[in-house]
């Protein structure tokens, strides 16, 4: 499934909505998202990971990237994320700079 | 002549028609001539690709140029030529700006020689550039090899090996370079064992160079560190009197939060963080002391069979988060048993169907009970072999067997 990043925003939020493989050869366009939502200057971003089927040591960069882009006080909210997704961020003990939620 | 390959000429020109007798003369020299406008061509996509760009002297040069210059970029790069009938004056801007001209009268004889000359001009040229193409990449992938030296020199020369026991090593970077990576080595006037293996986030050179900081950060830490940090450690108190004092734990817990610190205070905007087990083996005991930051739960596979422990986070990768809190892990090896680590390229390696390997099919292989710590590894190469056929490996392979060997 090809990857896709998509970003929109409202209601003081900006949302990053993911779908399919997250690794080195996407990650890219996952970090064009979080300049792109970290310019809309939300003081919440939401990051929509329900069609997220795999994630890669380099996503978990692109995460560890948001969470230093954006100002402290921002919430990083990861939604709807699948149990394979969620198994590889807590592994790295990556879980607690996000307030995430299952699907 | 016929059984040359025609000249292709694209006549630039802002006027309704180049000149009548220019158009025959081209046609009659056997070239193929098709005629645009500066902005028909700068819009065009892609470019038209011919041997020359044959430019009314009318066309400011700097726009010729601007059009060559688009050509060029797209590895064309013809011969351009600037012609006028009788405004002599602005062909010598065109000259100045470093093409060649034409004439009248267009007498077909002489406009096949220069259109001769113009196209061995742009073949050549368009054999130099692609010869320059490819010396750049033979270049960079040069470097990209002496870069695989240069890591390769961050792994260990040896295994020390305590007797009675075995350790074997694959190692298997997915690119020319990796982020994965092991190490051996002994700790405590020989009497403690370091097992490390460890793997930089992401890929490409970027992991490659953080490969060699953190390896040698965690290496120089334990071997250099240990004495100095002996006073700082608290032991916490639920390990019984056979684990404390565990000499070499303090070592352990040294190397690594000193290299989180040394992470996160100077390298966190780059994003890169490794997931690591890092383990203290007492050769004499078996007794076995680790921290997992963050990385797939090793297997401890029992010589007498039965379901494998895993050997858990104690906590997050390494390089992430200031100040994080990393406990220590205890395992025991006894005789026979065998502890595998291994990084994600194992679990997460591919079929040609896209599916993953995955925990279940390496566990299955691990249950089938321990042998050697070799054999163990090849048995796992074997079914990865099996399962990924013939598609691409996409991330690095690293896996270490630690055998006890002797009773």
């Amino acid at each position: 499934m090809a990857f896709t990043a998509t970003l929109s925003s409202g209601s003081g939020a900006a949302t990053i909505h993911l779908a399919g493989e997250l690794d080195a050869s996407t990650a890219p366009d996952f970090h064009e998202a979080i300049d792109d939502a970290v310019a809309t200057g939300a003081g919440r971003l939401v990051i929509d990971a329900s069609e997220l089927t795999y994630i890669a040591s380099a996503g978990l960069r692109a995460l560890v990237f948001a969470r230093q882009k954006v100002a402290e006080d921002v919430v990083i909210a990861i939604t709807g994320v699948t149990e394979p997704v969620l198994k590889v961020i807590r592994m790295a003990g990556l879980d607690h700079g996000f307030a995430i939620a299952t699907s | 002549m016929e059984h040359m390959k025609k000249t292709s000429v694209l006549v630039l020109d802002d006027g309704p028609e180049p000149p009548q007798d220019l158009r025959r003369a081209l046609e009659e020299a056997g070239a193929r001539v098709r005629v645009h406008t500066p902005a028909d061509v700068l819009a065009a996509e892609p470019v038209p690709v011919v041997d020359v760009l044959l430019a009314s002297a009318e066309v400011p040069p700097n726009i010729v140029r601007a059009v060559a210059r688009r050509m060029d970029a797209q590895g064309l790069r013809p011969t351009v030529l600037a012609y006028t009938e009788h405004d002599f004056g602005a062909l010598e801007g065109h000259v100045h700006s470093g093409s060649d001209y034409l004439m009248p009268p267009f007498l077909t004889s002489l406009v096949r020689a220069r259109l001769g000359s113009c196209r061995e001009q742009a073949e050549l040229s368009r054999a130099l550039s692609e010869a320059g193409g490819e010396a750049d990449l033979l270049r960079y992938e040069r470097e990209l090899e002496i870069g695989r030296e240069i890591q390769l020199g961050f792994l260990p020369e040896s295994l020390p090996t305590p007797a009675g026991w075995g350790i074997d090593v694959r190692y298997r970077p997915a690119r020319t370079v990796a982020g994965d990576f092991y190490d051996v080595f002994e700790l405590v006037n020989r009497r403690r064992l370091g097992l490390v293996v460890a793997d930089v986030c992401d890929k490409g050179v970027g992991a490659a160079l953080f490969m060699a900081l953190i390896r040698s950060l965690l290496r120089h830490t334990a071997e250099h560190g240990g004495i100095h940090s002996l006073k700082t450690v608290d032991m916490p108190a639920r390990h019984d009197a056979r684990t404390v004092p565990m000499v070499g734990a303090a070592t352990l817990l040294n190397a690594v939060e000193a290299t989180n610190d040394y992470l996160t205070r100077n390298h966190v905007h780059q994003g890169y963080f490794a997931t690591m087990f890092f383990a203290v083996l007492d050769p004499v005991t078996g007794s076995l002391v680790y921290i997992n930051g963050g990385h797939n739960p090793p297997v401890l596979v029992r010589a007498a069979g039965g379901t494998p422990s895993t050997l858990d986070p104690t906590g997050p990768a390494v390089g992430v988060i200031r100040d994080s809190t990393f406990t220590l892990g205890h395992a025991h090896l006894d005789p026979g048993d065998v502890l595998f680590i291994y990084t994600d390229g194992v679990t997460e390696a591919r079929a040609p169907d896209r599916e993953f390997f995955g925990e279940d099919r390496m566990l299955d292989v691990l249950c089938d009970g321990a042998g050697s710590g070799d054999d163990l590894l090849r048995r796992i190469d074997g079914a990865l072999t099996g399962f990924v056929g013939t598609a691409e490996q996409s991330d690095d392979i690293t896996m270490m067997a630690v055998h006890r060997t002797g009773a």
